[in-house]
């Protein structure tokens, strides 16, 4: 237990530049856009930019877009907004292919010729990775709140915590889920082939969520995405959370897991 | 002697002290390449076994399946009666390893890295024995608070010497000890190894350096493409090698002698005569009888000699 204990503590030591780094830019930037959402709201501008949305954005949101087009919609957008799902996920697949570039590099042969179980290299992994969405989801909070108690208008509420902790709760087993698949490819192959591999599928998925939601006759492919288990349009409009989304997510996340036990215990380690 | 694939090491029979390292069968195969072919192999107590062969012949592979990063196609091995893979964990608690190529983080420093490593042990660090080993070593403490990006090869390669022999396991596993290490350095190693060797631990060391093998182990096993084709002790293959005689003469010689068998003439002038004589020298006086003999100069018989003739018959 202690050496899993050390081995943990130091992936954390060597991660925490990356974590910081990311979590800094990440409140940094959530709490630039409250500073947005709050001049909007004094402009009163939302129903201008909602009319100069072009129509595939509209049907990519649905009957959503009126909710998110206000300054709790905006404050919240943090949690779907592309570029921060990206940064998450960038981050998550980089941590949960630490296994690989460990073997790589020949570390693992250090560690694994001591007595230490080949599990722990993965079990370390998970807490890191949960450990790091936390984190960043964290960071992203520190940050909107710290953007309204600077910028909001004395006149709008703010959202609330019970919708803030359900978004960003879909948020991190969107991400968890992915975090699953990177760390059973890179338990499998190396880091770079995993690392990209993931990116792809992700992106792939991502693409294939928003053409079901333009065009909805691709349900029967589009349930395979795990973008279509997270809805957090949904959520915003004040919809209620549906656990069985939560449940598909973490099953993903889980099954790469546990496929990632699987592969590494019976692997040889070799560069 | 050139050992026989077929033969069997006998069993310890006390399980209460087994071998350092049993190897039983030893198979390991990537679809159809044989990395490793039915290696049986024991090594005892306190004993230094030198693994030699050419790049490739299968010495990592056999190390890899020790510490459990490899997994057999087929067969078993031990470490102190311990299977190295139903109980790896026994196994690896008893072995100190240094690898060929050593996997460290750069942004580590050397402190940090030795913490690090003691501490997968389960065990404190042993401070005072890390500093014996820096001071024997000639790594200073200044050296080990810088990043490891700021190390030389030669450095690195004693970070790895000390992290594998900072908990005084009894069992070393070292794979091309002293790559990389400058001669000086090389003689502080051999001195440590001939330290630890008096406390009783066992060193299995792969080495392509010959003098090496020869001054510091007990026996050598040579690999030749995955299958052991030579088990023997140093001082037996010293006895067994050709010896080189050189034979000097104060007049002129044209005599051709007669050679009795395991002698031959390697070279002979009219001044100077080398000969290479396998078994006994108890001839060489009726040879040179009546001849002008002015010196005479009898080479010890090399370990390389009987190795390289393997490494050459693997080469054609």
């Amino acid at each position: 237990m202690t050496g899993a204990f050390l081995l943990f503590r130091l992936s954390l030591k060597r991660a925490r530049l990356l974590l910081c780094a990311t979590g800094f830019v990440l409140a940094a930037v959530q709490a630039l856009r409250v500073l947005l959402a709050a001049s909007l709201h004094k402009a009163g501008q939302f129903d201008e930019i909602s009319a100069l949305l072009p129509p595939f954005v509209r049907d990519l949101v649905g009957p959503s877009l009126t909710s998110i087009m206000t300054f709790n919609g905006i404050v919240c957008g943090v949690y779907f907004d592309t570029g921060f799902v990206i940064a998450l996920l960038a981050v998550a697949i980089a941590v949960a292919t630490l296994p690989a570039s460990e073997i790589e590099t020949g570390f693992a042969d250090l560690i694994l010729a001591r007595p230490m179980p080949r599990h722990w290299l993965i079990t370390r992994t998970i807490a890191l990775v949960l450990f790091s969405i936390l984190f960043m989801l964290l960071a992203i909070m520190m940050g909107t709140w710290a953007g309204l108690a600077i910028f909001a208008p004395p006149d709008v509420p703010w959202p609330s915590a019970r919708q803030t902790a359900t978004l960003a709760l879909s948020l991190g087993m969107l991400v968890a889920s992915w975090s699953g698949v990177a760390l059973a490819f890179g338990a499998a192959y190396r880091r770079g082939v995993a690392s990209a591999v993931t990116s792809l599928l992700a992106f792939a998925a991502l693409l294939m969520d928003w053409a079901h939601r333009l065009w909805p006759p691709l349900e029967w492919i589009a349930w395979l995405s795990p973008f279509s288990y997270f809805q957090p349009y949904e959520l915003v409009a004040g919809d209620p959370l549906h656990p069985e989304n939560l449940l598909v997510l973490w099953a993903i996340a889980t099954t790469g897991y546990i496929l990632a036990y699987l592969i590494l215990s019976q692997r040889d380690i070799s560069r | 002697m050139p050992y026989d694939s077929g033969q069997n090491p006998p069993v310890s029979a006390d399980r209460a002290s087994p071998p350092a390292i049993s190897m039983r069968g030893l198979t390991k195969r990537y679809g159809p390449l044989t990395a490793l072919n039915e290696l049986n192999l024991d090594v005892q107590r306190g004993e230094t076994l030198g693994f030699l062969g050419l790049n490739g012949a299968g010495k990592t592979t056999a190390i890899r399946l020790l510490l459990d990063l490899l997994r057999p196609t087929r067969g078993q091995a031990f470490i102190f009666g311990y299977n190295c893979w139903t109980e790896g964990l026994d196994a690896r608690a008893r072995i100190g390893y240094l690898p060929g190529e050593l996997g460290l983080y750069l942004d580590l420093t050397g402190l940090e890295t030795l913490d690090f490593l003691t501490g997968l042990n389960g065990q404190p660090p042993d401070k005072r024995r890390r500093q014996e080993l820096c001071d024997r070593l000639e790594l200073s403490r200044h050296d080990l608070r810088r990043r490891l990006r700021e190390y030389s090869t030669g450095m690195k390669r004693k970070l790895g010497i000390i992290q594998a022999f900072q908990a005084n396991p009894p069992l070393l596993i070292l794979d091309e000890p002293t790559e990389g290490l400058d001669p000086l350095m090389q003689e502080s190693f051999y001195a440590l190894l001939a330290d630890v060797k008096r406390g009783g631990t066992t060193v299995f060391m792969s080495s392509h350096v010959l003098s090496e093998v020869e001054r510091v182990c007990d026996r050598i096993a040579l690999l030749r493409k995955g299958e052991m084709v030579l088990l023997s002790s140093v001082q037996e293959i010293r006895r067994l090698a050709p010896r080189r005689v050189r034979v000097v003469f104060s007049k002129d010689v044209s005599a051709h002698p007669e050679l009795p068998p395991g002698y031959e003439l390697t070279e002979k002038t009219p001044r100077l005569w080398r000969l290479t004589v396998a078994g006994p020298l108890g001839f060489l006086p009726g040879l040179l009888e009546g001849l002008p003999v002015e010196d005479m100069e009898v080479e010890e018989a090399r370990l390389e000699d009987v190795v390289l003739k393997y490494y050459r018959e693997e080469a054609s």
